[in-house]
């Protein structure tokens, strides 16, 4: 164990870690700024419980019923040597009839380590990639590594789809309905920035084995269930967009040994739990300890982390907490009451003489709407 | 109650045992006591499970699973026609029709749609164990097992696929082909199954549908769907397949006889060692 994976082990304390996943990548790909969130999620801190633990649990994480409905579309779909899936590439990719090949990699040898997993989905896209005749057409829930913030992820997509002589596609299952050729566009775009994850990881893993980025397509396919029903319906993504911004915010996401520099050795989220593992420590000290490590906080972060209440809390009054569009505005202007007195014309600092000007600008047009209103 | 239930079942499989004993020990005498015995015992596992029907039969929970053990009773007793076989043998009766290994999800339906009983596919889960623990403690002692197919890779239990042990081990072994060679058996053997009907089965076409959606050519709608279709267009691509099927079940079936002993044929092996081994090289 070096040094870093210590300290990082000290400030998850005794609790066991969380790893990362292709939601959790996306996530913080979406906030590649925020310390907190890159320092909680490299230790493998339950962030959930931490949050509730300091007074601000966050409602979040996926139902139970949606997990189920999505298992259940999934199973569905893979069923008998995955035959419906079949039927969809055949359509989408133009997959030859010989092409029917089906391996399971969700378990090697009645074993589900996760190395052994690694090395088993390494070993037959390498084979895939290198035969000369048809060797592997689907692979079920191969098992994937990418490096994030200096340490390996395991991630799994649901699919990878190999043609022949030609690429490997990422197939992404999801239970939200397609209808009318039309689905929900959050859930598209969550499900294209994760499915853009996987495209980088299965780069990450063909790198190794020689093979050029273009051997994995950067369009991804997406499976979900058409109208009302359970039939399932193939659509093709295209994620350049969101590979271009994940492969620069996941080099932007400082590494993490920069970040460790700069907090306190004694740094721990541990909740030092007694024997029956209920914590002893008081949520006053954890919420200060949080507070040590420097949040961005952004509304957008309500829907993607579970520290988010305790966040927006501590970032009352900044306007930060306004959104990205008022902080671009107000660059410069950290707090709302700093650029209230700005608008009413008190001292302006030379650097933000700018700033002010347009908020008293502001300021005056509000007053002028204001009273025609009267 | 169900505990005497497995208390005799204990003995009757010990009373097996000792019974072949005897008589390959050529004692006679001793071995038609023991013979006395054993039928003593079945005796009293039917009076037993018999009370204990008729206690479930007054309350909603199904019976515990015991695989062969419990009959399929409460559970499908919700059904018209309530099967008064075990278990056990309503997936060989399932799987027999099918002719090659299948998940629990589709014996079930098979099942349900030529057999006109119902059970939870979530019962077999329970069942493969059950066989195998049976057949260790006393070998060879029924006509068949519900056994695992083996992956043609590393020969341990393909996951979540059910077989029979008196097939041959080409037919259990399944390479990366197989899923779909068998599916398309699948289809074949439920269309034929269809034609064999008297009169025309809901259910049962339902099922060959599901099988027809994914066969190219193999129908256009579930209306105009016809058996002899569907047989001819699955026959049309299994030419495609197997050859190359055939040649990796082959030599994956004769290393396992080489390879394997008698409980590891039916049931795989799993590679704990070998991860660990591994892991330690990764160390080195």
């Amino acid at each position: 164990m070096n040094g870093t994976e210590a300290r990082l082990a000290r400030i998850r304390g005794r609790a066991l870690a969380k790893t990362h996943n292709a939601r959790t990548i996306a996530a913080l790909a979406s906030n590649p700024g925020c310390a907190r969130r890159a320092i909680l999620d490299a230790a493998g801190v339950d962030k959930q419980r931490v949050a509730a633990y300091a007074g601000f649990p966050a409602p979040f994480g996926q139902s139970g019923f949606a997990l189920a409905r999505g298992n259940a579309f999934e199973a569905q779909v893979k069923a008998d040597g995955a035959a419906e899936l079949l039927t969809l590439l055949r359509e989408h990719l133009d997959l030859p009839i010989p092409q029917a090949h089906y391996d399971d990699l969700s378990e090697v040898g009645g074993n589900t380590s996760l190395d052994l997993r690694h090395a088993r989905t390494r070993t037959l896209l390498a084979r895939a990639a290198g035969a000369q005749t048809d060797a592997g057409t689907m692979f079920d829930h191969p098992l994937l590594r990418l490096e994030v913030g200096g340490r390996h992820a395991f991630l799994e997509p649901d699919l990878i789809a190999f043609q022949l002589h030609g690429r490997f596609t990422i197939v992404e299952i999801k239970s939200f309905p397609v209808i009318d050729g039309q689905a929900d566009g959050g859930k598209v775009a969550a499900a294209a920035i994760q499915s853009a994850v996987y495209v980088l990881a299965l780069r990450d893993a063909l790198a190794e084995q020689g093979l050029p980025p273009e051997a994995v397509s950067d369009e991804t396919i997406l499976v979900c269930p058409r109208d009302f029903s359970n039939r399932p319906v193939a659509t093709s993504l295209d994620v350049r967009k969101q590979l271009t911004v994940l492969r620069r915010q996941l080099a932007r996401i400082a590494r993490i040994d920069d970040l460790l520099d700069l907090l306190p050795n004694d740094l721990t989220f541990d909740l030092d739990p007694d024997g029956d593992g209920v914590p002893r420590r008081s949520p006053a000290d954890l919420a200060d300890a949080i507070r040590r490590v420097d949040a961005r906080y952004a509304p957008e972060c309500l829907s993607s982390c579970e520290m988010c209440f305790f966040c927006r809390d501590e970032a009352r009054g900044c306007t930060a907490a306004l959104g990205q569009d008022a902080r671009e505005e107000l660059g410069g202007v950290e707090h709302v009451q700093t650029a209230l007195r700005l608008a009413r014309g008190g001292d302006v600092p030379d650097d933000l003489a700018e700033a002010a000007d347009l908020l008293r600008t502001a300021a005056r047009l509000r007053a002028d709407v204001l009273k025609e209103a009267v | 109650m169900t505990e005497s239930v497995e208390s005799l079942e204990r003995r009757i499989s010990q009373v097996r045992t000792a019974v072949r004993e005897a008589v390959l020990a050529g004692d006679k005498e001793r071995a038609s006591a023991l013979r006395r015995e054993l039928r003593q015992a079945e005796q009293d596992w039917d009076d037993a499970l018999a009370h204990a029907q008729h206690e479930e039969a007054g309350r909603e929970t199904p019976g515990q699973d015991r695989g062969g053990a419990v009959l399929a009773g409460p559970a499908s007793a919700q059904g018209p026609q309530a099967p008064l076989l075990p278990l056990r043998e309503q997936v060989h009766e399932a799987l027999s029709l099918l002719t090659v290994p299948a998940a629990p999800r589709l014996i079930a339906t098979v099942h349900e749609a030529f057999f006109a009983g119902t059970f939870p596919s979530a019962r077999l889960t329970s069942l493969k164990r059950d066989e195998e623990r049976s057949f260790r403690t006393a070998p060879f002692a029924r006509p068949y097992y519900i056994c695992a197919a083996l992956t043609a890779d590393l020969l341990a239990p393909a996951r979540g696929l059910l077989a029979i042990s008196t097939w041959p081990m080409e037919r259990r072994v399944i390479g990366s082909l197989s899923p779909r060679v068998d599916f398309l058996t699948g289809a074949i053997r439920v269309a034929e199954a269809i034609e064999r009907l008297s009169a025309p089965v809901p259910a049962a076409r339902r099922l060959l549908w599901r099988f027809a959606a994914s066969i190219p050519g193999a129908t256009e709608s579930a209306g105009s769907m016809h058996p002899h279709e569907v047989t001819q267009a699955a026959l049309a691509e299994l030419a495609v397949h197997q050859a190359a099927d055939q040649a990796t079940r082959q030599a994956a079936a004769r290393r396992a006889r080489e390879q394997l002993d008698e409980a590891q044929q039916l049931f795989g092996t799993r590679i704990q060692l070998a991860t660990q081994a591994r892991q330690a090289r990764g160390e080195r």
